[in-house]
């Protein structure tokens, strides 16, 4: 798909086969010793054992993927500074867990929750609500897992000029990533997190270096050019795009913060201590993360003026082969690259598909078709199950649809119709089961059908904002009609309050 | 470790207010068509002054990760020794 790079070829595919041996080696070592497959919360969990390095750079390559690079890169080039809003409605992300985690850490810790069904299911004690859960959940990482497939195949297949094609690009990497997650569960997702988070970092650091050295060293000659040539990408965003950013904060905020492989990972930490230090540090991150991307989709406006749509997609290519030209020490740091941006689409794809197995394994298999099972079935199931998804998916990925960035938004639309149980059932004790319901259905039903239909916003408000609002309406004014016994109140005071010791 | 003091940043409004206000000072609604200029390192006026509060929303939120959250701490400090 991408431009033939001029370091495409045998360099790469000697970086890439080394990168699978060292994820390989973690995943194996991470494993090594330890009876992961006989408990569901050592295997999906780590056995709530994460410490601060891990669980920050879990956190830090799970919300950051490849396409953070190959997919923002090139929208920052088309959009121009209003791109700016990638830095925070990442950062945002922190804000919303901030809203929920101190305490859910407290509660699923307690009540030993494997998946974000558990609380769900805790909470309303109601197969309906929990049922529709489970659908918005594995729907939106079903999705996320589908962009990332396509993504995998597109970076291998440029690394290498084709010497690996794209199918078996996506292949071989989905084997690699399958054979550590086997080995070493949650242990091995968030221990090779570490390797291709650092080198996602050094990535990024390294083309924004090379591309502004090209440039001449100056953004303020990038900006003046941008205002003589193309001054709307420079210009005050109209206000429909203001309002269109404001909408995606609070879309990306909602939606990340309560991924199911996001709750998991506040599940699986250590303590407190650990989780707050990781939030601490994942708060800093999206300047120097989206924020240089950001700053290279706009050097990339300079660099290659008249791109459309399509040729703008392979802006990270085109300047990887610029920047790859200035010395072999820069050659190399771009093979290193591209190399970090498959590691980092696979980190956060190998996170999704562990959530997807544990949810199938607790949720649908534990919960509603064998209960008595033994762990280490379950365990099998989701693992057998996600194998399973994988290759329904990469089917879906041989036609990769649209621009990255469409399914990115996609796949929040429906997950943040699941923010109202999951949240508000925290904190409030009246919210109840058959409101949680319906406005769970009208808000998903409301933006799937707008973005079916094309109505993916209405003047700039993403549809799955607009479903949100009805769906938290119907949850509030219906859980006012409703009248709570004694003994809910009782139960939702034993959940939720961490006064009490367990 | 001698009295428990519990902090829960759900609890205090301020810290929501604050926040929002933050976030809605960052979305450049704020500016004239021409706000281009001058140029602060390099960014357009509006957008630096936007980068401004967009860098403030990180630190605010690193800064209440570490000192508004404390549920649990101290009884896990005391059950299993310091980490």
């Amino acid at each position: 798909m991408n431009e033939e790079l001029v370091f495409a070829g045998m360099d790469g595919v000697v970086i890439l086969i080394a990168f699978a041996v060292i994820m390989l080696g973690i995943g194996y070592f991470a494993g090594r010793g330890k009876d992961l497959h006989n408990s569901m919360s050592d295997y999906f969990l780590a056995g709530r054992g994460l410490g601060i390095v891990a669980l920050f750079f879990t956190l830090y390559a799970t919300q950051y993927s490849g396409n953070t690079v190959v997919g923002y890169a090139p929208a920052g080039y088309r959009s121009g500074f209003s791109w700016l809003q990638s830095i925070p409605f990442m950062t945002i992300i922190v804000g919303v867990y901030l809203l929920y985690a101190p305490r859910m850490y407290v509660i699923a810790k307690r009540r030993n929750y494997l998946t974000p069904t558990d609380w769900i299911s805790d909470r309303f004690k109601s197969k309906g609500v929990t049922i529709l859960a489970i659908i918005l959940m594995l729907w939106g990482l079903g999705n996320y897992l589908l962009e990332q497939l396509v993504a995998i195949g597109q970076a291998v297949s440029g690394l290498t000029g084709g010497t690996i094609p794209y199918h078996i690009a996506v292949v071989v990497f989905i084997i690699v990533m399958l054979v550590y997650e086997w080995m070493g569960g949650m242990r091995a997702v968030a221990y090779t997190d570490v390797f291709q988070g650092i080198v996602l970092m050094v990535g990024i650091i390294a083309l924004l270096g090379g591309a502004l050295y090209l440039v001449g060293g100056s953004f303020g000659d990038v900006s003046q050019y941008l205002a003589d040539n193309e001054p709307e990408k420079i210009g005050v965003p109209p206000f429909a795009t203001s309002i269109n950013w404001l909408s995606m904060i609070v879309l990306t905020g909602l939606g990340a913060a309560i991924y199911p492989h996001a709750i998991q990972r506040i599940y699986s930490s250590r303590s407190e201590r650990t989780l707050k230090r990781s939030f601490a540090g994942m708060a800093l991150m999206p300047p120097i993360t989206t924020g240089l991307v950001f700053v290279v989709g706009i050097i990339g406006i300079m660099m290659f003026p008249g791109l459309d749509t399509q040729g703008s997609e392979q802006l990270v290519g085109l300047m990887a082969n610029e920047v790859a030209g200035i010395n072999p020490i820069f050659y190399w740091i771009m093979v290193i690259m591209f190399g970090g941006i498959v590691a980092a689409i696979l980190s956060t794809a190998d996170s999704v598909l562990l959530s997807f197995s544990s949810m199938v394994s607790n949720d649908i298999y534990g919960k509603f078709i064998n209960q008595n099972a033994s762990e280490q079935k379950k365990i099998m199931v989701g693992k057998v199950v996600g194998i399973i998804a994988i290759g329904i998916l990469l089917i879906i990925a041989w036609n990769p649809p649209g621009t990255l960035y469409e399914i990115f938004v996609l796949k929040f639309e429906l997950l943040v119709q699941v923010f109202p149980a999951f949240v508000l059932g925290i904190y409030w004790k009246r919210l109840s089961a058959k409101p949680v319901f319906w406005g769970m259905l009208a808000g998903a039903l409301i933006a799937g059908i707008m973005t079916l239909t094309g109505y993916k916003t209405f003047m700039g408000i993403h549809g799955g904002i607009i479903g949100l609002v009805v769906n938290f309406a119907i949850c509030i004014v219906g859980s006012y009609s409703v009248k709570l016994s004694q003994k809910q109140k009782e139960e939702h005071e034993k959940i939720t309050n961490f006064n009490v010791q367990a | 470790m001698s009295k428990r003091k519990i902090k829960e940043p759900v609890r205090k409004p301020w810290i929501w207010i604050v926040m929002a206000v933050i976030v809605i000072a960052g979305v450049p609604f704020w500016y004239s068509e021409d706000a281009i200029e001058p140029f602060i390192f390099g960014f357009p006026y509006w957008a630096f002054i936007s980068l401004v509060f967009m860098l403030l929303l990180c630190v605010y939120l690193c800064w209440l990760s570490l000192t508004q959250w404390n549920l649990i701490e101290e009884e896990e400090d005391g059950r299993k020794g310091d980490e």
